[in-house]
Order: structure tokens, then C-alpha cells, then sequence
């Protein structure tokens, strides 16, 4: 048995017999087909060979159904807080310049060290005291962490004027952790 | 290529959605549409005397997580994609075993004979024999391609999502086992 070198047409030939053509491609297939005896022989095989391979194994649809599970419907997980983007860069701005609503406090028996508020009125909510370890957010606890979240979820009420006035006064100079400015 | 001719039955996202919705009968009916497919291909690929096993851990994996179905591709080919893990598990199951008793799921040259013999039982046609031993000897990749493409009528996107692999792959498998049938056929 040889084969048609045309292999776009050989490649159709399984769809041809399980009728997955639109009408195009069929005429295109059936007219080849006329003209080509090998691809006959090949669609004759492949009619052959579908016969051999659909003789399935008997299967037992009420045992399968039977064992089935049950359906549940998947729980509903509660959706991640939302924060706008604008948000998220405000908070970053605010801890940027230094913050005029959040007082960074040295752990232990150190002083706080308090940053210096920058001169831009910014509408936030009442400023509070949150505790840093070591003056890094990297080394703060969880309780902390959870704290300055707090504080940047709290900045919901601030507008994007408000994070534009804040940026416009500039960054603050760093402290040392004896608070004075290096 | 179109799918095939629609009908009035409904499809198989309306019978999840049915089933979803506690009709039981939903469920009969999306096993008969689809466990003789399902028992080919796993039947096709060597795990004859599991084809029963596979069938129904298949259909129990799928109902359990249909719920992460969408549809992009057909039930159908999710169904071969799950029973082809399964198949492949519990091959490399029998080998961690140092079995393969009862699972011939790779049959080689060797094996063919053996496998096709306890077929003979069953089919009592010489050519349709010959067919089928055709298709044993071919590599494990390319009978399940070949399987999928002439037995069911999967295009080769639905074949390379069942097999995981590529559509260029699944027509070059596609061609080869083609070719090697031919030339056992032919001898």
C-alpha cells in the first residue's frame, strides 16, 4: 500500500469517516478522492481499522453510576481584600516621606525614635503609635505587621489629592536611631 | 473541521449542569454516552483486564471534580486525559511491584502476540485480528494517537490535550503509527 503524497488531504481522511468535515472540506476530500487510489485504500483501512477498534469492552454503566460521588457544591471562599492601586501607592508615598500619621518607635530599651512629621497636612485618620522592631519593616513581629496594615487599610479615607500634596512636600530626611538627622 | 452533527439531546454541560442540581439520571446519562469511548482508549492502550477498574475510577475522579470543568475542551477528552493517568499510575505502579502480570499496558514486540492471542477469543475475524495486532505493535505514544484519531475521532488538538503533547507531535505520531500499520499489514 502506497501513500498520496498530498498529506493535507491524508491528514482529513479520519474526519472524513467520522463525519467531522463542514461541506468544503468534504467536497474538497470526496473530489480527491475520485482521482486517488491510494487514499481510497487508505480510507478503506481506516474504515476497517475503526470497526477493529470499537469493539469495546463491555461496560457496566449502573455500577459506574453507583459509585459515583455525591455532588458538592465547592465552598464559597471569602474574596481577598481589594485595595485600589492607588491605594497601595499612597501607603508607599506616605512611609516614603517619612508619614505625618504613623510614629516609628525603637523596640526594647531604646529610645523611640520618632520620624519627623513632614510639612504637608495630609486628612488621614487619627494618627497613632506603631511600634517597629528595630526601625525595618523586615524585622517587625507579627502583631506589628499586623498594626501597619491596619494603618495603611485605615488610609481608605485618604484621596488621591491628598497623596499628591504629601509627595509634592518631598521625603524626609532619615534619623539615626539616637533621632537625629545625620 | 466541525464537531459532530449536533442533535436534540442535550450536551453535556446541560446533563453537569442537570446532575449539579441533584438529578441522578443526568448522571446515567453522561456514563452512556461516554463509558464505551472511554473503555476503547483504555482498552487500546493495554490494560485490558483493568479496563473495568480504570472506567470507573475515570468517572469517579471526573464527577468528583467537575466542578473544574469548563468546557474548553470537550467532556470527552477530559475523561481520556483523566483515564490516561490513570493508566499510566498504575503502570508505574506494577513496575515499582517488579509486576506487569496482569498489566500489559506496553506491550512490545514480544507481548503482542501473546496479548492478540487472548483476543482471538473475541474476535473472530482474521483481518479484523490483524488489525488490531497492527495497532499493538505500535510504540505506546503512537497507539494511543492512533486510537484517538481513527477510533474515536479526536482532531489532533483534542488528541494532543488527551495525551498531553503537541498538535504537531500527535500528526507526526499520527503519520508514523499510520506508516507502521501499513507496513505490517503489507508484509
Amino acid at each position: 500500500m502506497t501513500d498520496c503524497p498530498d498529506g493535507d488531504i491524508r491528514d482529513l481522511l479520519p474526519d472524513l469517516l467520522h463525519g467531522r468535515l463542514d461541506a468544503g472540506e468534504r467536497a474538497a476530500v470526496e473530489a480527491h478522492l475520485r482521482e486517488c487510489a491510494d487514499c481510497r485504500d487508505e480510507l478503506e483501512l481506516l474504515r476497517r481499522m475503526r470497526t477493529a477498534l470499537r469493539r469495546a469492552p463491555a461496560v457496566n454503566v449502573e455500577r459506574i453510576v453507583a459509585e459515583l460521588p455525591p455532588y458538592r457544591a465547592p465552598t464559597q471562599h471569602r474574596p481577598a481584600r481589594s485595595w485600589g492601586g492607588w491605594r497601595i501607592a499612597a501607603a508607599v508615598t506616605l512611609l516614603a516621606a517619612g508619614g505625618t500619621s504613623v510614629v516609628v518607635a525603637r523596640r526594647g530599651d531604646r529610645k523611640p525614635a520618632s520620624v519627623a512629621s513632614a510639612p504637608a497636612t495630609v486628612a488621614t485618620p487619627a494618627p497613632r503609635e506603631l511600634a517597629l522592631a528595630g526601625g525595618t519593616i523586615g524585622e517587625l513581629d507579627d502583631s506589628e505587621l499586623s498594626a501597619l496594615i491596619d494603618d495603611v487599610g485605615s488610609l481608605d479615607a485618604v484621596t488621591p489629592a491628598d497623596v499628591d500634596n504629601a509627595a509634592a512636600a518631598g521625603p524626609i530626611a532619615p534619623t539615626t536611631s539616637n533621632g537625629t538627622d545625620e | 473541521m466541525s464537531s459532530p452533527v449536533p442533535t436534540d439531546e442535550p450536551t453535556d454541560l446541560e446533563l453537569i449542569a442537570r446532575w449539579q442540581g441533584g438529578d441522578q439520571r443526568a448522571a446515567t446519562q453522561l456514563v452512556e454516552r461516554h463509558a464505551e469511548s472511554v473503555a476503547r482508549f483504555v482498552g487500546s492502550v493495554g490494560a485490558q483486564v483493568d479496563v473495568d477498574d480504570v472506567v470507573q475510577d475515570t468517572f469517579a475522579r471526573a464527577f468528583a471534580s467537575l466542578d473544574s470543568f469548563r468546557g474548553e475542551s470537550s467532556l470527552r477528552t477530559w475523561l481520556f486525559t483523566i483515564a490516561r493517568r490513570l493508566v499510566l499510575d498504575r503502570r508505574r505502579s506494577e513496575r515499582r511491584r517488579g509486576g506487569g502480570t496482569r498489566m500489559h499496558m506496553e506491550v512490545q514486540d514480544a507481548d503482542a502476540v501473546t496479548e492478540y492471542d487472548a483476543l482471538d477469543a473475541v474476535v473472530a475475524d482474521e483481518t479484523e485480528r490483524r488489525m488490531r495486532e497492527a495497532v499493538a505493535r505500535l510504540t505506546p505514544t503512537q497507539r494511543e494517537v492512533f486510537t484517538l484519531r481513527v477510533g474515536e475521532g479526536l482532531s489532533y488538538k483534542e488528541i494532543a490535550e488527551a495525551v498531553d503533547t503537541t498538535e504537531g507531535a500527535a500528526r507526526v505520531h499520527y503519520h508514523n503509527a499510520m506508516r507502521a500499520v501499513k507496513e505490517f499489514l503489507d508484509d
